[in-house]
Parts: C-alpha cells; structure tokens; sequence
C-alpha cells in the first residue's frame, strides 16, 4: 500500500492537491483537495448587480463568459428582466466561442500532454507520418520542420514546459508518427483556441474577461464588418475542429481503449444546460437541461432546491447542508487532514447524491431528450469504436475525454446557425439590445453551463444591491470531498478502481484529473 | 548587423505560416511598445533571432483565476512557442507544464539552484489563515513565494492581482490577498519588482518586457523607466482617455446615454456619462487593443472600468474593484498624487501639462465648449447623488 501525492496538479485552472492509496498497481482510495480560497462571494455582498457580472467573472480566467452570464441572469430573474432577442442570439454565440476555445485547449494544451510523448515524436519517421495522417484523415503540417525544431530543442538541453514530463511512461501508447502529428496539432491548437477566443473579443472587448453581457442585455451592437469578421473567425475554428481535432480523437481513441474499463464515476449527471431558445425554457436549450441517476440511462428533471451543500470536510464554518439560495461562506481554515477537512472546496449534493457534471453530463441528456446533432455525433462514434447502441460505455475515462470534443464539434456546428439567426435579426431591422431594470428587489439563480460543467449563480438583491450571493461552479460539484455521510466526490470516486502501475509518475491518475477539465 | 542568424528559427517561422514580414512588423511594434524609433525594427529581430541561451523563468500561480496564463495564450507573434521554445526556458509554469507534483517541485528546486532566473508571479499573494487560503505542495502559498522571490534576478507581478491583490483584495479581503511588491517588502527581500496590472494582463506588454530585458535594454533600463508605482512608463504613461478613438465625441459633448443604445453607440460616442474609467485609468489599450488587436473593452460598446488601477505598495486608490466601482457610475472623486478630487475631462490636462495651473485653465475650457450640455462643473459625488435620486440616467 502506497499513499501518492500529486501536488500541485498541474495543467488545470487553479490550485488542487490530489492524493490516491495505491495497492498492487489499483487505486484503492482518493482524496481531493482544493488549494485556493478567495473569498468571491464575500467580496460581492452590499455590491450593484452589474459589477457582480464584471467582478465575478474572475472566479476562472478560461471560463469567464459562463460566470458572467450566470452572474447576469441571475440578477435579471430577480429583478425580472427579459432580454431582448439580439441579446440572447449574442449571448449564445459569445457562450459558444468560449466553449470552442476551451475545449480546444483542454484536449491540446492540457490534457494531450498524458496520452502524447513529445520525446517520442523525434524518432518517428516522415513519409510514415505523413502516410498515417492520410489515414487518419486528419489534416498535415510541414512534419519534417517540427520536428527538427523539436530536435534543436532537445538538444539545447533546455526543456522549458516540457522538463520532467512522464516521458516514456508505459501507459504511452501511440506510436511515433502519431506523437509526432499530435505535437504538430498541439502548436496549431494554440492558433486555434485564440482565433476563437479573438470572436469573443470582437463581440465582447477581450478575452479573458469580457465587458458587454450586462444584466438587461448587451452593450455591443452588430455592424456589418463586425459580423464578417466573427463569421470569417468562426469559420477557420469551425473547420479545424472538423478537420484535425475530430480527426485526432479517432485517430488516438484506438490506442486507449482500456479506458473505457475505468474512471467511471458517481454516474450520477446533472446538466442545467446552455444556449438559450426564443422563449428561454431551459428545456428547450440547444443543450438541455435535465440529469441522470445511478447510472440509469433515463431523463430526471433536476430541482435546484434539492441542493444542499456540505462543509464537514471543508474548510468553513457556516452552517452544512444549506441551498444555495440560502447558502452562506464563513472561511475556518484548521489544518489539512484526510479523515477531518482538507479542500477549500464544499460538497454539493443532488438529493444527497454527488453529481458529476461536465460535457459527459451535457452529451448524456441531450442524447437521451433527443437532440438530433448530439445523436448524430454519439451514434458515429461508437460505431467507429466498435460500440454500436452501447452509450453505456460513455460512463468512463475515455467516454468522458471523448464527450468534450464531440460537444466541440455540435456546438461549432450550431454556431453557424446562430450568427446566421443574428445577421437576420439585424437586417430585419430589430435594434432592440437592452431591457433596463425596473425592479430592485429579489431573488433570482443563474442555472447555466461552463464549458468544465453546470454552474449556478445564486443572486439576492435588495434595494439594488446584493444581500446574497452564492456560487456552484462545475469543480465544486467535481472535485468536492466527501460529504457529511463521508461519499466520495465525483472525481473521487472516479479514481478508485483505475490503474496506477508506477506510483512515482502516477499518469493514470493525472489522466482521470484532466478528464473532468477542473 | 553583424550577429549570426539562426536559418532554423526563420524555418521554424515559415512551419507555423508567419512570414519574414509578418515578423519584421512585429519586430516594429516591439520597437514601438519600447519607446523606440521602428527603424530599430531590424535590430530587434536580430536580437531575438540570435538568442542562444534561453531566460530559465518561473512563471508561479498564486491566488488567481489563471486569465493571465490565458490572456498570454493569445499572443500571436511572436505567438507562445515561440516564447517558450525560442526565449525563454520557462522550468515551471503550472497551467501549460507537463510535469506534475513531485517531479514539478523538482524543476522549480533545480531552476532556484542554478540561480539567475526571472520569477513571474500571477494572482495575488493571499495571506489570510497564516498562508493557508492558498495551499501549494502541502504549504502555504506564501512560502513559495518567499522561496522562489528572495533569490530571483528580477520579479515581474504579471496582472492586477499581483500588483496589489486587484478584485481579491476587495472589501472585506477575506483571503487576506496583497500584491506581491508589497509582501516582498513586509518580508524584508530585496529584489526588483515590476508591476504589469489589468485584468487580465495584456499580453502584448510582457513580450516586449521579456524582449527588452533579454535582448535590448536589459533589467537596468527597465528598472529605470518605472514610474513611483513599479509600471513601465512607456505602457502606463498616460490614460485611455487621452488615446479614445471616441475622444472626439466627448469633445463634442456626444454621449451614449444609456448601455445598448444602438443609435448612439453605432456612431461610437463617448461612454463616459454611462461610467467610463478611461479619464483615470493609465494604459495604452486604445493603441495595443486586445486578442491579437481584434478589438478593445470601449470598442465593444462597453465602459472601460479601470482595471489597469494601480496601488502595489502606497495609500491610493486601492485595488481597481474598490476604487472604480460601481463601474456604471459616472466617475467620482479622481485622486491624483498632489491635486485631489478633479473632474475628469480635466485628467488629461493635468497629464499633459503636468503643472496645476493647466486644470484652471483646462477646466475654463471644458466648460466654455459645452462639454456636459454647457452645465457648470460639478464634482462627481453630487452627479452620482442626483443620479441614483431620479433613478439612473434618462
């Protein structure tokens, strides 16, 4: 029995600390602990609702869009504003830019780094790599160029990011050529997420943190040369996504198969969902929202008063067990121990039950309420994984780093609709963009999804200012620790049972981390 | 020129598409960002082309959001391989490294050993708990930086947050959050600090720093062009109200009246009656924009809030979160070192002429050409006062 530590957790947003008990090559337990604490929902008290949008924002600098839009529409349910339909169309697409780039950068920059070793790229051969990037159907770069830099490199000696990495670790499946295609598309990925992220800025000033989707509406009006030159953005990000990035996943999935034997989770999934139609109902989303229970591959429609959120093993004071709408955040910090508390993060329940969220959660209820795109997507890819009509087999490692790029390829296909919908809002003459408040009292929750998982924004106001603010964000419900009856978290419980065969470079661990994109 | 040109690094340009003119131009707007004539383009791009040894770097994650680590995402050229594979040797950089836990400790151990590396340090120091709201390798976060700050060359606080604990040392700062310069100095470490705020940072100032101190001036001639709050007086030098492409409008008296307003924002007018923080907040955003130039915060129809506020180590303003909000407002009292509460309109004379007597006569001005419909001066608080009464801008 060996107890293992990966601390810091690198290639994620934020600060976490996981520790695993390894027993013959298994891991037996898993303890996840959250570094950082802020204080964001103390900071917002006795604040205006639109410096919540922009302050709470930075809660994630990868995922800023999402809390400004659940910080925003929950203040608009309490102060019962509609937002006019140039408004919801430019939200959405604003949404989706970010999701594009962050799924992009989530599988190249972050997690491809477990699955691809960049030292083995130098031995691969040319002709063969150019030969199975044919194959593969994924798109060529100038191979023989990257790879001698990657040489030249090597051979100054100095590795930069890439010292220390879990090089040649036996886990390491693909072969040389394909190592070397990945490195290729690891330097354009970073081309590609900032593209996306550039339609955000067009749209919204910059990125991270962005300035126009203020409670009422947006302050950014559509121009034409605006317009070209997100369509133009979206196209080139669009495209790459179906031409590398798919491709990529299919190409590199055949060589972790075993994946889908493990880090299957809670199998518990809540979605709030995200994109929002003409009349707003959160079931009728582009991605739905709705949950499924125990594994069990049926819809349940999620309360959000059913949540209580747990401090036993958290580093806070305040009462256990409270909803969010009425939640509170007292920080108690008293010492890092794994039987009493060791995370900054609390323990959200669902019915007294962990919930995973993320893209995995998104793809699996919009799958079961039957959105055509997602059906389209899931069905082809069992099928070339040889899983044809078993959607079971998502509940895994592979399914949930599966899932994420798929929702890239749904969502930068939906997006073109979008722009389109606005371009003829536009036309048609509609220069309605803003709804101002009337209301300065009330309560209201931002129910939405970051591109990491569900996300709620719990807002009060009275008299104009926040009497109340909470926040779930998708590593809360994730990465939580154990709860008040000691179950484990969803990452957690999403460690035990899967491989560790070398405890001094726990690669499989990291990989299942990576997999939640925390 | 005389130094030797590196044919795989023009080769390793044309792989990722960038053309020698594309860098040249770049190599121009450095040159620029630098305060230098662009006809220094060409020594700039020798310079990097022929740099040999790479900068050992630590880039350390305090308490943060990690948008700086993404905001440096977005550069483009040189664009991040460049910067991490030609220039710098950056041994620990937590979101982008492949290394994890242990063998992570390792490099940041290795790299303090081999001494003569540059420490970055994003998110703001936070001190509450003994250290303990921010726990790194089973420590407080503190402590990280105590050990990588006290033997670094030099210390770049890269965003807000560094700079003086920007939104999380808001009231009531419950993680106890402060920047860096400032917990350096309590601690008694000696080290130059250079403090780069907005939030996020903007990429593009911390190429050209990383350029000027390892290719052109190096850390003495950055050092010497800071201003009294530790910024590069070439980026932090005069306000965003000074550059708006919009300021025409303001002198027209043309406002937006209301966030949304298509006809009024479609013709770009001023955002400063629906609370724009340009007039007090020193950046050159209008000039450098953002996400590759795509557009810039008062472009996209929304008031600038002032994030590049900056107060690392004195009394004044405070984090940029308390001293601008609520950032709809229309600005309140504007404290400059020496004047006080001045009506913005007047800042960039203050600035510009840099002598009291310009305000009076800049402020005759304001008001003779109609600025604000023709109505007198009025100090800020009385706006905001008579604002909220009627219920906000009609």
């Amino acid at each position: 029995m060996a107890r293992v530590e990966i601390d810091p957790v690198t290639r994620i947003e934020g600060h976490m600390r996981v520790e695993i008990e390894v027993d013959g090559g298994v891991i037996k337990d898993a303890w996840v602990s959250g570094g950082l604490y802020r204080g964001m929902e103390t900071i917002l008290q006795g604040r205006e609702p639109a410096d919540a949008f922009y302050v709470a924002q930075r809660i994630c600098g990868v995922c800023p869009i999402s809390h400004g839009h659940a910080s925003t529409m929950g203040s608009e349910e309490a102060l019962k504003i509609k937002i006019p339909n140039n408004a919801r169309i430019i939200r959405n697409i604003i949404e989706g830019a970010e999701s594009l780039h962050s799924h992009i950068l989530w599988f190249y920059t972050l997690t491809a780094l477990d699955y691809v070793d960049v030292v083995s790229a130098l031995s691969a051969n040319i002709a063969d790599t150019y030969a199975l990037a044919e194959k593969a159907g994924t798109s060529t770069a100038d191979f023989g160029a990257i790879q001698k830099r990657l040489k030249g490199f090597v051979e100054g000696g100095q590795l930069s990011i890439f010292t220390n990495g879990y090089w040649g670790h036996p886990a390491m499946k693909l072969p040389a050529e394909l190592n070397l295609i990945a490195v290729a598309h690891y330097l354009e990925a970073l081309e590609m997420q900032a593209e996306a992220a550039a339609i955000i800025a067009v749209m919204g000033g910059k990125f991270p943190h962005f300035m126009t989707s203020l409670p009422g509406g947006t302050a950014w009006i559509p121009t034409e040369e605006k317009l070209d030159d997100i369509y133009f953005r979206y196209t080139k990000v669009r495209d790459w996504i179906t031409n590398t990035m798919i491709p990529d996943t299919l190409a590199i999935a055949p060589f972790y198969l075993e994946a889908a034997g493990y880090g299957k989770g809670v199998g518990n999934h809540l979605a709030w969902g995200v994109f929002d139609a003409p009349d707003f109902d959160p079931k009728k989303r582009t991605l739905p929202r709705g949950m499924i229970v125990d594994g069990k591959l049926a819809l349940v429609e999620p309360d959000p008063k059913a949540i209580k959120e747990y401090i036993e093993h958290s580093w806070y004071e305040s009462a256990t067990g409270l909803n969010p709408a009425d939640g509170a955040t007292k920080a108690a910090y008293n010492g890092y121990k794994v039987e009493d508390k060791y995370s900054w993060v609390k323990a959200p329940r669902m019915n007294d039950k962990p919930m995973e969220v993320g893209p995995l959660s998104r793809m699996l209820v919009g799958y079961l309420s039957g959105v055509e795109g997602v059906k389209v997507l899931v069905d082809s890819t069992l099928k070339a994984l040889g899983a044809e009509g078993k959607p079971e087999i998502l509940i895994s490692l592979l399914g949930r780093v599966a899932a994420r790029n798929l929702e890239a390829k749904f969502i930068a296909d939906e997006m073109g609709k979008w722009i389109g919908e606005l371009i003829e809002a536009v036309k048609g003459g509609d220069s309605k963009f803003f709804t101002e408040a009337t209301e300065t009292d009330g309560a209201g929750a931002g129910l939405w999804e970051a591109p990491r998982g569900a996300l709620g924004h719990w807002v009060n106001l009275k008299g104009g200012k926040i009497a109340n603010y909470q926040v779930v964000t998708p590593s809360t419900w994730d990465c939580s620790p154990r709860d008040a009856k000691g179950v484990r978290g969803p990452m957690e419980e999403a460690l035990v049972g899967a491989p560790c065969i070398d405890p001094e470079k726990p690669l499989e661990a990291l990989r299942i981390v990576h997999s939640f994109d925390p | 020129m005389a130094q030797e040109v590196r044919g795989d690094f023009q080769e390793a340009l044309a792989a990722r598409g960038v053309t020698r003119r594309d860098f040249m131009k770049y190599c121009g707007s450095v040159a620029a960002l630098l305060g230098m004539s662009e006809m220094y383009a060409p020594q700039i791009a020798s310079a990097i082309e022929s740099a040999k040894k790479l900068q050992p770097t630590l880039w350390m994650a305090q308490g943060l959001c990690t948008g700086c680590t993404e905001s440096m995402a977005q550069v483009d050229s040189p664009d991040v391989p460049t910067i991490v594979l030609d220039l710098l040797s950056v041994n620990y950089w937590e979101t982008v490294m492949a290394a994890a836990g242990k063998q992570a400790e390792e490099n940041v151990k290795a790299t303090i050993e081999a001494g003569g590396y540059v420490a970055i340090i994003e998110g703001s120091i936070m001190t509450a708990f003994e250290g303990n709201a921010l726990r790194i390798a089973g420590k407080p976060g503190i402590d990280e930086v105590v050990k990588v700050c006290k033997s670094a060359v030099a210390v770049i606080a890269v965003g807000s947050c560094a700079v003086d604990g920007g939104w999380c040392a808001g009231e009531p700062n419950p993680g106890g959050a402060t920047g860096v310069q400032k917990f350096l100095k309590d601690q008694g470490i000696a080290v130059p600090v250079v403090n780069v705020p907005t939030c996020p940072v903007n990429p593009e100032w911390i190429v050209a720093l990383v350029v000027d101190l390892l290719l052109v001036g190096g850390l003495d001639r950055i050092v010497k062009g800071l201003d009294d709050k530790g910024r590069p007086k070439l980026i932090f030098g005069s306000t965003i109200h000074d550059n708006c492409p919009r300021r025409g409008h303001f002198e027209n008296g043309e406002f937006v009246e209301n966030i949304g307003n298509a006809e009024q924002e479609a013709k770009q007018w001023c955002l400063y009656k629906i609370g724009c923080k340009g007039p007090q907040t020193y950046t050159n955003c209008p000039s450098v924009r953002w996400n590759r130039r795509a557009s810039w915060c008062v472009e996209s129809g929304a008031p600038c809030i002032g994030c590049g506020t900056a107060d690392p180590v004195s009394g004044g303003p405070g984090n940029w979160f308390d001293a601008s909000a609520p950032f709809l407002d229309r600005t309140k009292d504007v404290r400059l070192p020496g004047v006080g509460g001045v009506q913005p309109g007047v800042i960039g004379g203050v600035i510009g002429a840099a002598a009291a007597a310009g305000i009076a006569v800049h402020g005759v001005a304001t008001a003779a050409s109609g600025r604000f419909s023709g109505a007198p001066l009025e100090t800020e608080k009385a706006y905001d006062r008579k604002k909220a009464a009627k219920g906000g801008d009609k």
